[in-house]
This record gives C-alpha cells, sequence and structure tokens, in this order.
C-alpha cells in the first residue's frame, strides 16, 4: 500500500517511513505543504499521513484543497499536544483520523491499516462474522457457536469494532475514541476491564479465546486457526 | 533637578507661574485703568464745582466781582492750582492767566501755555457766564501724570518681586513634583534590575501620590505572588520529572552494560517516557482549558447520558478493584459546554475517588439540578483531605504528603477546577464526617428540554 508522509523535521519523517515499511508499506515522503499536496494529487496515495504544522501550506489547508479537488482517499492528521481545536479543525476539513504527537509507532500502524481497510467498508453490513462467530448488527445479538450471548452495549461494541477490523489491531486509544467518543487517556484502564469482561463472556465454557491481546498496543481477533 | 525641558513636573509648575503672572498683569491694568478714570472723575467735579462757584460770584457782582475773585485766586500766596480765563466772543482774553484760546462749551481737555514749561495739557471746564462771556477753568493734571508715574513704578517693582517669588515657587514645586515621581521611577528601575522585593514609598499623607505608590505596590505583590506561583510550578515540574527521567536512565545504562532481556528494558524505558509525557499532556491539557479557547466547541452536552455512560464504564474498573460504585443521575440534564472536558473532570474525580481510598470503599456519584445549577459530585467514605488542605489540594501539582508515593501528577483537581471555570461554575471540595466530597457547579444549560418530556434518551449515548 502506498502512504505519503508529510511531515517536515527529517528525525520524525524517517521514523514513521521506517516503521511504516516495516509494515510492508511504500512511502511517498514530503517535506512541505506544497510538495505534499503535489504528491497527493499527482501519485494518488492509498493513505495519507499529514502533520498539522507544516512549512508552505499546512496540513489543514492541504487536506481542505485535496478534499476540494476530488481526493477521496483516507487521510490522517498528526496533531501536537493539547490542541483540541486542530483536531476538531483537522476533522472539518475533511480528515478521517487524527493522532496525537508523541505516538507510538504501533499506534500509526495501526491507524494507517485500519483507514485503508476502511474503503471497502463503506456499504455498512448487516452482519459480521468471525470463525464461530455472529454478530447481529441490526438486532445487536452476539452468538458463538450457535449459543447466543448476552453482551452490556459497550462489550458489544467493542466485539463490533474487533471484529469489523478482523486480524487488524485495535488499539487502546482507537476503542476509546470509537467505542465511547473519549479523546482522552483515562488513567484508569477501563478498555482492558470492559475487554476482560467480554473475553469471559465469548469464552465461556472454556471456548478458544477469539481475542488476541497485542502487548502495549491493543487487541485483535485471533487469525484463523 | 534633572532636565528641565523634558519635565512634566518643571511644565506644569511653570505653566502655572505663567498664567499667574499674566494674572497679576491684568490686574494691574485694571487697577491702573480703574484708578486713571477716578481721579479724571476727580478733576472734573473739582473745575465744575469752581465754574460754579466763579458763575455765582459773577451773578452777585458782574466781571468787577469775577474778576477779583480771579485774581484772588490766582495770585502766589493762594492754595489753588486751577487756572481761570474769561473769553469775549470775538476770542479775547478778558481776564485771568490762563493762556490758551477761546475753548468750545463743556468739560474736555484742552492745551495752554504754561509760563515756566511751555504747551502743557490740562482737564478744563467751559461754561457761558452770559451771552458775550465764557468762563474757562482749567487744572494742570500734571500731578496725576506724576502719581501715576509713580503708581506704575510701585506696580512693576511689586510684579517684579512677585515674579521673582513665583519663578522660586514654580521651581520648588517643579522639583517637588519631580521628586514625587523620581522617587516612583527609581523604585520601578530597582524593581526593572532585579530587586523584585523593593517596593514604591508611601507617605504619611495619603495624597494622589501616595495612593498611586500604594496601588502600584498592590500589583507588585500580585506580580510577585504569580510569579513565586509560576516559580514553584517550574520547580515542581522537574522534581516531577526527575524522577521518572532518572528511572529512564537506569533502565538505559542497566541495558548497556548488563544482561537481560533488552526488550524488556526498551519497554520499561518507553513506560518511563510514556509517564513524562503524561505529565507534559496533563500541564498542556490544563494550560490549553484555563486559555479559554476550547470554548468555541460548546454546544448543548447530554450529561445524563454522559454521566451514566460513564458511570457504567468505571463501575466494572471500581470493581475489579474490590470497590463499589453507586450512582444516582437526574434525568434530562443537559448544560451548554464541552462533552469531552465535562467527562474528563468527572473521570478525574472517580480516579482521585479511587487512588485515595481503601480498596473496600464505596464511591457515590451524583447528579442533580437546582436552581438553575447543575451539580456532579463524586462522594467517597475514604480518609479524605486533613483540615487546612483543602484549599491546596487544587493547586497545580499539590499532592499532600501522604500521597506523595501514590501515582498521579498532581494536575487531576487543576484540570477539574479550570473545566469548571471554563464552564462558569467551580469545583467544591468538602470533608464529610466520613471522606471527601468533590461537586462540580455548573449553570444548567439554556436550552433546557421541557420538563418530564423523553426519558428515553438516558443512557443512550454509546448505541
Amino acid at each position: 500500500m502506498r502512504v505519503l508522509v508529510a511531515e517536515d523535521d527529517s528525525d520524525t519523517a524517517e521514523f514513521i517511513r521506517r516503521g511504516l515499511c516495516e509494515f510492508g508499506h511504500d512511502i511517498l515522503l514530503a517535506a512541505d505543504g506544497v510538495e505534499a499536496l503535489h504528491l497527493l494529487l499527482t501519485e494518488e496515495p492509498d493513505v495519507s499521513v499529514l502533520d498539522r504544522m507544516l512549512p508552505r501550506l499546512d496540513g489543514v489547508s492541504v487536506i481542505r484543497r485535496a478534499r476540494a479537488a476530488g481526493m477521496g482517499s483516507p487521510m490522517l492528521l498528526l496533531t501536537a499536544l493539547g490542541r483540541i481545536q486542530d483536531r476538531v479543525s483537522g476533522l472539518e476539513a475533511g480528515a478521517d483520523d487524527y493522532l496525537v504527537k508523541p505516538f507510538a509507532l504501533s499506534e500509526l500502524a495501526a491507524r494507517v491499516n485500519a483507514l485503508a481497510r476502511r474503503k471497502p467498508f463503506r456499504q455498512q453490513p448487516t452482519r459480521l462474522e468471525h470463525r464461530d462467530l455472529v454478530i447481529d448488527l441490526l438486532k445487536r445479538q452476539v452468538t458463538r457457536d450457535g449459543l447466543p450471548v448476552t453482551l452490556q452495549p459497550r462489550e458489544f461494541r467493542i466485539l463490533e469494532e474487533l471484529v469489523r477490523e478482523e486480524g487488524k489491531v485495535v488499539t487502546r486509544t482507537m476503542l476509546l475514541e470509537r467505542v465511547w467518543n473519549y479523546h482522552f487517556d483515562p488513567q484508569t484502564n477501563i478498555v482492558d476491564t470492559h475487554i476482560s469482561r467480554l473475553r469471559s463472556k465469548l469464552n465461556e465454557g472454556n471456548k478458544v479465546d477469539l481475542i488476541e491481546t497485542i502487548r502495549g498496543v491493543g487487541y485483535r481477533m485471533t487469525a484463523n486457526g | 533637578m534633572g532636565n528641565w525641558r523634558s519635565s512634566a513636573a518643571y511644565r506644569i509648575a511653570f505653566i502655572n507661574f505663567a498664567a499667574y503672572s499674566a494674572g497679576l498683569a491684568l490686574l494691574g491694568v485694571i487697577v491702573f485703568a480703574a484708578m486713571h478714570i477716578a481721579f479724571g472723575r476727580q478733576l472734573d467735579a473739582t473745575v465744575s464745582d469752581e465754574a460754579r462757584s466763579l458763575q455765582d460770584s459773577y451773578a452777585r457782582g458782574g466781571d468787577a466781582e469775577l474778576a477779583k475773585e480771579i485774581a484772588e485766586r490766582e495770585a502766589p500766596s493762594s492754595s489753588t492750582n486751577m487756572l481761570y480765563a474769561v473769553f469775549a466772543p470775538d476770542g479775547r482774553r478778558l481776564y485771568g492767566s490762563l493762556l490758551t484760546s477761546r475753548p468750545k462749551l463743556g468739560l474736555h481737555p484742552i492745551w495752554f501755555r504754561d509760563p515756566q514749561e511751555g504747551p502743557d495739557e490740562a482737564r478744563a471746564i467751559s461754561i457761558d457766564l452770559s451771552p458775550g462771556e465764557r468762563l474757562v477753568v482749567a487744572i494742570d493734571d500734571d500731578w496725576l501724570d506724576d502719581i501715576e508715574g509713580l503708581i506704575v513704578v510701585i506696580f512693576s517693582l511689586a510684579f517684579a518681586g512677585s515674579i521673582v517669588v513665583g519663578f522660586g515657587g514654580a521651581l520648588v514645586l517643579g522639583s517637588y513634583l519631580q521628586r514625587r515621581i523620581q522617587s516612583i521611577t527609581s523604585s520601578a528601575e530597582a524593581i526593572v534590575r532585579g530587586d523584585i522585593r523593593r517596593r514604591m514609598p508611601v507617605g504619611p499623607r495619603g495624597d494622589e501620590f501616595d495612593q498611586l505608590a500604594s496601588t502600584l505596590n498592590r500589583m507588585l505583590d500580585q506580580i510577585e505572588g504569580l510569579l513565586e506561583n509560576l516559580r514553584q510550578v517550574s520547580t515542581d515540574i522537574a522534581h516531577d520529572l526527575r524522577t521518572p527521567l532518572a528511572r529512564l536512565r537506569n533502565s538505559l545504562e542497566r541495558g548497556m552494560i548488563g544482561p537481560g532481556e533488552p526488550e524488556e528494558l526498551v519497554a520499561d524505558a518507553i513506560g518511563q517516557l510514556d509517564q513524562v509525557l503524561s505529565l507534559f499532556g496533563a500541564i498542556l491539557r490544563v494550560a490549553e482549558v484555563e486559555s479559554g479557547e476550547t470554548k468555541r466547541f460548546f454546544g448543548p452536552v447530554d450529561l445524563t447520558a454522559m454521566l451514566t455512560d460513564l458511570a457504567e464504564s468505571f463501575a466494572p474498573a471500581f470493581e475489579d478493584k474490590g470497590r463499589t460504585l453507586l450512582w444516582s443521575i437526574e434525568p434530562d440534564l443537559e448544560v451548554d459546554g464541552d462533552r469531552e472536558l465535562l467527562a474528563q473532570a468527572m473521570v478525574n474525580l472517580l480516579e482521585n475517588a479511587q487512588r485515595h481510598t481503601p480498596s473496600d470503599a464505596i464511591v457515590r456519584m451524583s447528579a442533580t439540578s437546582a436552581g438553575g445549577t447543575v451539580f456532579m459530585q463524586v462522594a467517597d467514605d475514604g480518609p479524605g483531605v486533613p483540615k487546612g488542605d483543602l484549599d491546596r489540594v487544587t493547586k497545580r501539582f499539590a499532592r499532600l504528603e501522604t500521597s506523595r508515593n501514590t501515582p498521579g501528577h498532581g494536575l487531576g483537581l487543576s484540570l477539574v477546577t479550570a473545566v469548571a471555570k471554563l464552564h462558569g461554575g467551580r469545583l467544591d471540595l468538602r470533608q464529610l464526617p466520613q471522606g471527601l466530597s468533590a461537586t462540580i457547579q455548573i449553570p444548567a444549560g439554556r436550552v433546557l428540554r421541557a420538563p418530564r418530556n423523553d426519558h428515553s434518551e438516558a443512557g443512550g449515548q454509546d448505541q
């Protein structure tokens, strides 16, 4: 997958490039906003990672112009710590996701992967399946091996997110944002608490654990095995 | 005495002095003119009386009597200094020694020839005694000129004297003003040079300068307090950073020299760094909220849903640690605000309650509204906060000695306070008989829904 990385700090850019390369992506680097916009329009990357503060043309403007030019590919905005307004203006301009600097590389990689996979999901499914797990999104019911599993609304939402991103890592902050709509990190790990309850409900009767914990990063529905 | 030209003090003093001098000069002119007019009238009255008296003599004894009277008055032994003449209609002088030509009737100044001094001016009256004879009585006003000249001299001397006194006064006033201002300026300069403890001298009079000085002193006290606070905060940041950074250094050094799992060491190091970053994040977050910039993102917040969601999300975490979270949330609570920040504030209160209570504690979360104010409360049955520390705990980095070793960066309540203030409210901490209660009070939303309208929305946030 081709990923555009627009970041003016060369150390950070190199760090992101190497990290994403390891996940098998092709990286296009841009050191300023004008270059980024040029690459966006000519190379049409699959996903773009844009820093909010870019020389010549800032990240939000790049996104706005690219969207105006009809670019539909997913874009992620990198914002500085403690700048709520950047997040809001970025999303308003048409960013699909944002990440606060400094971030863990695994977090960025997970989000880039998630963004890249969004496209085929545009037509909303009503039913998700993962091995012996079936989720009915309309009735909001879950069955495992044909047996119903009763979940709390938040547990249901977590499971839905994990199954949607089947095989990909979903980070704790992604879950906090998508399930709780919290854009801050509580010290209490409410995600872990809910995952452990979800897990025990799903695994009742000594079934195989479907949720894999990726230490320090997040969770993933186990690959077929 | 400083620089004259650029000194406002001297300028004020000299403008005052110039106005005073001009007033004095004007007064002199007016007094002189009034006196001149008064003396003129006096002379006119004198000649008029004299003319009337001579007219009476003429009426009594005719020309002979009049000539005699005039001769008597003109005699060198006479005490009058008036001059007389009687003219025939053809302009011929009949008698009297006044050397002038026949004047018109009435009161007016005339020119005559003084035997000693030559042509001279006098005030005179002319009346007709009979159709043929015209009497002129004149009085030489040389003496008046003398008096007036003397008065001008005396006044000029007095004026010059008062100019000197006024100028001296202006100098004294100017230097006084300058000295008062200079004392404030030099204190301010001392403060600029770094003596921040220095204060303006305040005199005993309580005049404007003293009021200014004491106002400035109060301002300086406040600035010094803020500086002290800032210094304290920077010290606290440095202090709080030192521990995780030192641990980080140790981890890295251990990784360099010793055996051990390198991955574990790196994970450990990243953990230490994350702690540092979370401290910075918290500092920036508080600063961002305090700046008020986030107010643009205010909108109606369904508090009932938000808080119910929060309680349901945190209850399992409380349970896992042995504590109990109970909640009671009124339906239809709505405020105008930032949902994220309000949620984070309540999370901080919940986390505080969890952190500072024994593991079997019961924490109660409630939300009610009364009189246009929404009260969001988290109360625990833990040990609470020692008396006298209640004010301190909301300060930045405030961590009581007893909790020095618990995790957390001491910014939690600062953020809660900042969020409450941003929403036009406040944070109220209260020691309970058993435990501590923290209440965020903020004004209820302007867009309150009609009461008892729709309960179904409560708790539906996460769908």
